[in-house]
């Protein structure tokens, strides 16, 4: 449903993005994920026709998002990082303005103001001036407006900016109903939004794309490197020295805090708690709990951001 | 076609319920029924228009940059640009219906100060031919004049800039006919011919000239077609 080959992008002589390239099946969430000035934004611009690349090719729908760029845009429902609306108009007229240029007529305009606003929970601010709303009415708007005319895509740049805890979760709940029906590319920076919400993550960094799996698979990725957590009841004082002479121990961490309580990292991709449980037992230090540490999407997502190594 | 009346109509809808649109017709007004006052209380008045349409012409020309001096500017620089922008619209509508929008307003201004010559026509004989050809010629000069905004506004985001830029434009396309009364050589001649001032001349003293006519209204094209450039200019920075 969105293809995106090759797009680079410069501004001057500064490189936004290089060589960005992936695809969004039908249907699919897919989470956008990268540091603030990654080029989220402008792989989003590109893609809804905002801004033209300066090398590379990105459909949607079918359509070329440059050549083709009015009929890629029919089929997009976009939502901007800094949603910007006209403050002096009502909601429900800035909703049917939005449709109008979708090409809709008055009665399926009327028909899909009623949708949105039920769908965005915006029933008891329709009729007020966009000025007077807040922040969390505004996004909703802006959502309101993306879906107006029933978009098959859907481009979300950070859709949860500036909302608080509670309008975080109806967001995202408002977005994971929308799976099947529309395909969605949202970006984030915020790594419990892309594991909450989407079935695949593009990882991007300085430009360029890091990673591209499941949640699931890219935090496996980086399992080779398994840490053990153990905690035993009577340490022996050369605990730390004796684990890290076991085979397969790379380095041996005393947590701090929590006496009888260490973190074994293995070099490989070989699971030692088995061994570790023998090892304790074998000394009679008195194993009290032994678990692997699950690596998040945060671990995964520093590790890809801040060694800058390509592991896809 | 569509698309350029549903960004003409939300313009003149946002003149409306800002103070913007009352304050320029207001102030239009104002200065008109002035001159029309004072006009009217000298010694043996004539019910002519003739007089005050060259004071139309050029607050007019004064007070259309201030009509478009938002319509792009703004928009940029709050970033709703972009919302409209990645709607299914090409530039050149968004331009053409942000235009359509600002000449809506300054026709509405135009019936306004039909008070004057009714006012004649009450008080005295007024010559409604010349009326007639006075307020065509407001109205494709004016045109032109918001063709010029339109374009002041494409080229930044900063409306105190475009309403300069734009008054510049204006001025310059005004003052230049006095080149013309300087001496003869052909540069006072084109001088005379991209006058403002000159090619509006006519007008008033009843004069509809196709030349006139097409002068104005391709100032408008070319202005237009200028801020489309800008606008598609804009994309890429």
């Amino acid at each position: 449903m969105i293809r995106v080959e090759g797009l680079t992008k410069y501004y001057g002589p500064h490189r936004a993005i290089h060589d960005v390239s992936f695809e969004v099946a039908e249907g699919e969430i897919v989470a956008f994920l990268g540091p603030n000035g990654a080029g989220k934004t402008t792989a989003m611009r590109i893609i809804t026709g905002f801004i033209p690349a300066s090398a590379g090719t990105a459909q949607v729908a079918g359509c070329d998002v440059y050549a083709e760029s009015v009929a890629a845009r029919r089929h997009i429902g976009y939502v901007p990082e800094h949603p910007a609306l006209y403050p002096e108009m009502r909601v429900r007229q800035y909703l049917g303005f939005c449709g109008r240029l979708y090409g809709m007529g008055s009665a399926e305009i009327a028909e899909a103001q009623e949708r949105v606003i039920a769908t965005c929970g915006l029933e008891e601010r329709a009729d007020y001036i966009i000025q007077r709303l807040s922040l969390g009415f505004r996004q909703r708007v802006c959502l309101a407006q993306a879906l107006i005319h029933d978009p098959e895509v859907l481009i979300l740049d950070e859709p949860t900016i500036g909302l608080d805890p509670n309008q975080i979760r109806q967001v995202r709940e408002l977005i994971r109903g929308l799976a099947g029906d529309h395909t969605v590319l949202l970006s984030t920076h915020i790594l419990p939004e892309a594991q909450a919400v989407c079935e695949r993550v593009v990882i991007i960094n300085h430009g360029e794309i890091v990673a591209e799996d499941t949640p699931q698979a890219l935090t496996a990725q980086l399992r080779q490197a398994q840490t053990v957590f153990v905690k035993v009841a009577q340490p022996a004082d050369n605990i730390s020295r004796l684990l890290r002479e076991m085979p397969g121990v790379s380095a041996v961490e005393k947590v701090g805090g929590d006496p009888g309580a260490y973190l074994v990292d293995t070099a490989m991709d070989s699971d030692l708690r088995d061994d570790i449980a023998k090892f304790v037992i074998e000394h009679d230090w008195g194993l009290l709990e032994l678990r692997a540490i699950e690596m998040s999407l945060e671990d995964v997502f520093r590790q890809l951001t801040t060694q800058e190594k390509g592991v896809a | 076609m569509r698309n350029i009346l549903t960004i003409a109509a939300r313009e003149i809808q946002s003149y409306f319920v800002s103070p913007l649109a009352y304050v320029v017709i207001f102030f239009f007004v104002f200065i008109i029924g002035f001159i029309f006052t004072l006009g009217m209380l000298g010694p043996q008045t004539e019910a002519t228009m003739q007089p005050l349409f060259h004071s139309m012409i050029f607050v007019s020309l004064m007070l259309a940059p201030v009509l478009t001096m938002g319509l792009l500017a703004q928009e940029t620089s709050s970033g709703s640009i972009e919302m409209l922008m990645t709607k299914p619209v090409r530039d050149a509508e968004v331009a053409v219906g942000k235009f359509l929008g600002a000449v809506a307003l300054y026709v509405a201004i135009l019936v306004v100060t039909l008070e004057f010559p009714i006012m004649y026509e009450i008080w005295g004989n007024p010559d409604w031919g010349l009326v007639l050809s006075g307020y065509i010629g407001l109205l494709v000069c004016g045109i032109a004049f918001m063709a010029v905004g339109t374009f002041a506004s494409s080229v930044t985001d900063n409306q105190i800039a475009a309403w300069l830029i734009g008054t510049a434009l204006l001025l310059f396309f005004w003052l230049v006919g006095w080149l013309g009364y300087s001496s003869t050589t052909w540069v006072t001649d084109v001088a005379k011919r991209i006058s403002v001032y000159e090619n509006f001349g006519d007008f008033t003293r009843g004069i509809v000239d196709g030349k006139n006519v097409l002068f104005f209204l391709s100032m408008a094209v070319i202005f237009l077609f200028m801020a489309v450039r800008a606008i598609e200019n804009r994309r890429t920075v």
